[in-house]
């Protein structure tokens, strides 16, 4: 089987409790840091057939938080989603949650029927 | 609603009755491919739900405990102690069909100590935090593995749903529009020719008619 790496992308003091689980952690501390640092590890590649040269993505899950996903614009985030993998997952910072995150899925329930059906909930 | 611009002939009709009949089978094809892709979308964005919203509340809590960590101890003694970790996280991910669309899932393979420093410069506390971060990353896997799957499914079905629209609202009323106008201006021509032959006929006879009476 596979295997794939994870990595979270965010302010040094939040990620470094993730780096005792045998996360990659990589430090960024603004929109446009993060958002590069994203394209970067998303573009990485392992290489599974030498003879075909065939490619997976190095990174199966990247987790990003909230406060830097947040400044990511729609263009890009778009780019960053649209492969089956890496998947790309906002988590909360120290900060606590802003409801980014149930945004987010309130977003792609509006993408998929139309309109956010379970919006008030 | 438009009509296409073809020529009103008899080809021309045959090959619309044959498009509009395909584009009405890849209706409902696609139909019921949304509606696959709909019951497992709902299935897995209500589940993405209830996760999000426990991990934000058990990550929350890890984040305190971090927090409270830290402050007790030497910014530097804290990042050395977490330098180097034994632990070690592998990710195996295999990939599920569904209606066309791949779907990943994952699955965690942790090994060695989270607890990987010395006790005497580290505070019980640092202890205590990356447990609680060890007891959370499980679900954070999960909810990762669940977003993706519904991001991967709304994006699906966006574009199955533009399909069926646009064939349901576009594509089948055109041709059947077009269908419309090329039999009416072929019925329209038929008659066209019936009453000029009619005419000419007439016309015929009477010039024999007045041949018959010029003789008499």
């Amino acid at each position: 089987m596979d295997k794939f790496k994870t990595a979270i992308v965010g302010n040094k003091d939040t990620i470094l409790g993730f780096k005792a689980l045998g996360l990659e952690t990589h430090d960024s501390n603004t929109g446009e840091e993060a958002t590069a640092k994203l394209f970067e590890l998303k573009k990485k590649e392992i290489v599974i057939d030498s003879k075909t040269g065939e490619t997976r993505p190095a990174y199966a899950v990247i987790f990003i938080t909230e406060d830097l996903a947040m400044k990511i614009s729609d263009e890009d985030y778009k780019k960053l989603s649209e492969n089956a993998l890496p998947a790309i997952v906002p988590v909360p910072g120290s900060k606590g949650t802003s409801g980014y995150g149930l945004k987010r899925i309130g977003k792609m329930v509006e993408r998929a029927v139309g309109s956010d059906i379970f919006g008030d909930q | 609603m438009a009509k296409l611009d073809v020529k009103p002939t008899r080809m021309e009709l045959l090959n619309l009755k044959k498009r509009l009949k395909s584009a009405k089978r890849g209706h409902k094809l696609l139909k019921d491919k949304q509606d696959g892709l709909m019951q497992k979308f709902m299935e897995i964005i209500r589940e993405a739900k209830v996760m999000r919203r426990e991990v934000e509340e058990k990550l929350g809590g890890a984040f305190k405990n971090f927090m409270f960590a830290s402050s007790m101890m030497d910014p530097a003694m804290l990042e050395t102690a977490l330098l180097y970790p034994s632990a070690k996280m592998e990710l195996e991910v295999t990939t599920k069909n569904v209606m066309s669309v791949h779907i990943p899932y994952f699955k965690i393979k942790q090994e060695g100590d989270i607890l990987n420093y010395g006790y005497l410069q580290t505070s019980a506390e640092l202890d205590m935090a990356l447990k609680s971060f060890q007891d959370v990353f499980p679900l954070l896997m999960k909810l990762a593995e669940i977003e993706k799957q519904a991001e991967r499914l709304a994006e699906e079905l966006e574009t199955t749903r533009r399909r069926v629209n646009a064939l349901e609202y576009k594509m089948i009323p055109d041709l059947t529009e077009t269908l419309k106008f090329i039999s009416m201006k072929l019925a329209e021509q038929e008659r066209s020719t019936i009453v000029g032959v009619m005419a000419i006929k007439a016309m015929i006879e009477a010039a024999e008619e007045m041949k018959m009476r010029e003789k008499a």
